[in-house]
C-alpha cells in the first residue's frame, strides 16, 4: 500500500474514534504508526475533522423541534390504536379476505416482503425523472457493461439478444442492503427508456416472484431469474414493446 | 420478530444530526425541520418493520436523503463525475484558525463541494457515519466512498482557506463568549 492509498483509507476515520478496530483500515494505520510523514498527515487531518465537527455540532435545531415531532408521532399512533376496535379490524379483516381472494394470492407462498422491498427500492430509484441518475453515461451496451464488471457489481452474461443491438443511456452501479448491483438503461425506438437492475437472486430472498409482466402505477415490471441473478426490467413504454424486446 | 422500538428515545438521540443533514441537503431551516420530521413520520409508520434496531441510525439518513431527493427530482439528474485529484496544493490551514469560524460558515463552506464528493462528507460529517454506511446509504461501492472522502476533504480544506484568507468578510469569528458552545 502506498502513502497516497493509505491516505484514502484513513480518510473514511471518524472524529468520534469509533473506526479504530476496523480490520480494513489496520493496514494503513500501521503504515501510519511506521510512516512519519503519513503519521504527521493524519494528525493533520483527525485534527481537521475533529474541529469541523465540532463546528457543525453547533448548530442547533430550532427550539421546539424536538417536541413538535414528538407531538406528531403520538397523533400519528392514533389512528393505530383506534384500529383496534372490534368493528374495525372485523371489517378491515374482510376487505383483506376478498381483496387477497381476488388476487388468488397466497400468503404463505406471495413474494416475500424482502422481495418488495427490492422491487419498491428499485422503481423508486429507476422512476426518477428526467431519468434516474446514472455513474456513467454512454450510447454503448459494451462499455456500460465493462464499467459494471469493474465496479465488481452482478450483471447479465448476456442481453436478450434484441437489446443487444440498442444503444444505452447509461448504467449504475449501487448497494442494495449490503449486496452490489447494477442498473443498465436502454434507450428503446418509442423513446423510453427500458431499466434493467440486475441483483444476486439470493439477496431477495428465495420466495415467488411474480412470473408474469404486471403494470404498477404506469410502469410496465418483469422479473427474470438468470444464473443466479435476478433481473428487474421496467420501463414506461407500452407493454408490448417490453415484451419484445425482453421475451426470447 | 421485531424488536419494539423506543420512538421517543430516537427521536432524542438523532434529531438534531438529522436536521443538520437535512440543512445541509436543503439549505434551508424550515425544510430541514420539516425533512426530519417527515423521516420520523416514517419511521412511525414503518416500526414494525424494524427488525435491526443498530441499523436506525443509517436508515434515518437513508431516508431523509430519499425524501429530499424525491422532492427535487423533477430538477435535471447530474451525472456523476469522478474528478481527478488536483494537481495543486493544498493549502495549510492552522487549527486556531479553523477555530475561529463558526458552524454556519463552516456548512458554507462545505456548500461549496462538488455534489458527487459533498453527500459522502455531509454523511460523515453531520451524520457520523462510517463509510459501510455511506455507501449502503448512497448506493455506491466502498472504494468510491473512500476517494470522494478524501477528494472531498481537500476540496474542503481549499474552500476553508480560501474564505479564511481571500474573503474575510465572509468570515465573522466569533468571540468566545458568543460561542454556542461555551
Amino acid at each position: 500500500m502506498t502513502n497516497e492509498q493509505a491516505k484514502e483509507y484513513l480518510s473514511t476515520l471518524r472524529a468520534s474514534g469509533a473506526d479504530e478496530a476496523d480490520p480494513t483500515l489496520q493496514e494503513a494505520l500501521e503504515l501510519a504508526r511506521t510512516d512519519s510523514e503519513l503519521g504527521s498527515w493524519l494528525a493533520q487531518q483527525r485534527e481537521f475533522d475533529k474541529i469541523l465537527v465540532e463546528k457543525f455540532a453547533s448548530i442547533s435545531p430550532p427550539e421546539g423541534l424536538r417536541e413538535t415531532i414528538l407531538e406528531t408521532l403520538e397523533e400519528t399512533a392514533r389512528p393505530i390504536r383506534s384500529w383496534r376496535m372490534g368493528w374495525f379490524a372485523l371489517a378491515a379483516t374482510i376487505v383483506l379476505a376478498a381483496l387477497l381472494l381476488g388476487q388468488k394470492v397466497d400468503l404463505f407462498r406471495g413474494p416475500s416482503r424482502l422481495f418488495q422491498s427490492f422491487r419498491s427500492d428499485a422503481l423508486a430509484m429507476v422512476a426518477v425523472k428526467p431519468a434516474p441518475k446514472l455513474d456513467l453515461e454512454t450510447p454503448s451496451l459494451e462499455t456500460a457493461e465493462a464499467f459494471i464488471a469493474a465496479h465488481d457489481a452482478p450483471r447479465l452474461e448476456q442481453f436478450p439478444q434484441k437489446l443487444q443491438a440498442m444503444a444505452t443511456a447509461g448504467c449504475r452501479v449501487f448497494i442494495w442492503r449490503q449486496h452490489p448491483a447494477s442498473l443498465t438503461c436502454f434507450r428503446l425506438p418509442s423513446g423510453n427508456l427500458l431499466h434493467a437492475v440486475v441483483i444476486r437472486a439470493d439477496a431477495v430472498g428465495k420466495e415467488d416472484m411474480p412470473s408474469r409482466p404486471y403494470s404498477e402505477n404506469g410502469w410496465h415490471l418483469m422479473f427474470q431469474k438468470k444464473a443466479g441473478l435476478l433481473v428487474m426490467w421496467a420501463s414506461q413504454a407500452p407493454m408490448e414493446e417490453l415484451k419484445q424486446f425482453i421475451e426470447t | 420478530m421485531a424488536k419494539k422500538i423506543d420512538l421517543q428515545a430516537i427521536v432524542s438521540e438523532h434529531y438534531a444530526a438529522l436536521y443538520r443533514f437535512g440543512l445541509a441537503l436543503a439549505k434551508n431551516e424550515s425544510e430541514a425541520s420539516d425533512l426530519t420530521q417527515e423521516t420520523f413520520f416514517i419511521l412511525a409508520k414503518h416500526q414494525e418493520q424494524i427488525r435491526d434496531p443498530e441499523r436506525i441510525k443509517p436508515w434515518l439518513f437513508t431516508t431523509l436523503r430519499r425524501e429530499f431527493l424525491r422532492k427535487v427530482r423533477a430538477h435535471a439528474a447530474h451525472p456523476e463525475v469522478e474528478f481527478q485529484p488536483d494537481e495543486h496544493e493544498i493549502p495549510a490551514i492552522e487549527s486556531s484558525q479553523l477555530r475561529t469560524i463558526d458552524g454556519r460558515t463552516a456548512l458554507a463552506a462545505l456548500e461549496t463541494v462538488e455534489e458527487s464528493y459533498r453527500s459522502a462528507l455531509e454523511l460523515f460529517y453531520l451524520g457520523d457515519l462510517s463509510y459501510k454506511e455511506i455507501s449502503a446509504t448512497l448506493g455506491i461501492p466502498i472504494g468510491t466512498v473512500m476517494s470522494r472522502l478524501s477528494r472531498g476533504k481537500e476540496q474542503l480544506r481549499r474552500a476553508l482557506a480560501t474564505a479564511l484568507e481571500g474573503d474575510p468578510h465572509k468570515i465573522i469569528p466569533l468571540p468566545e463568549s458568543r460561542s454556542p458552545e461555551a
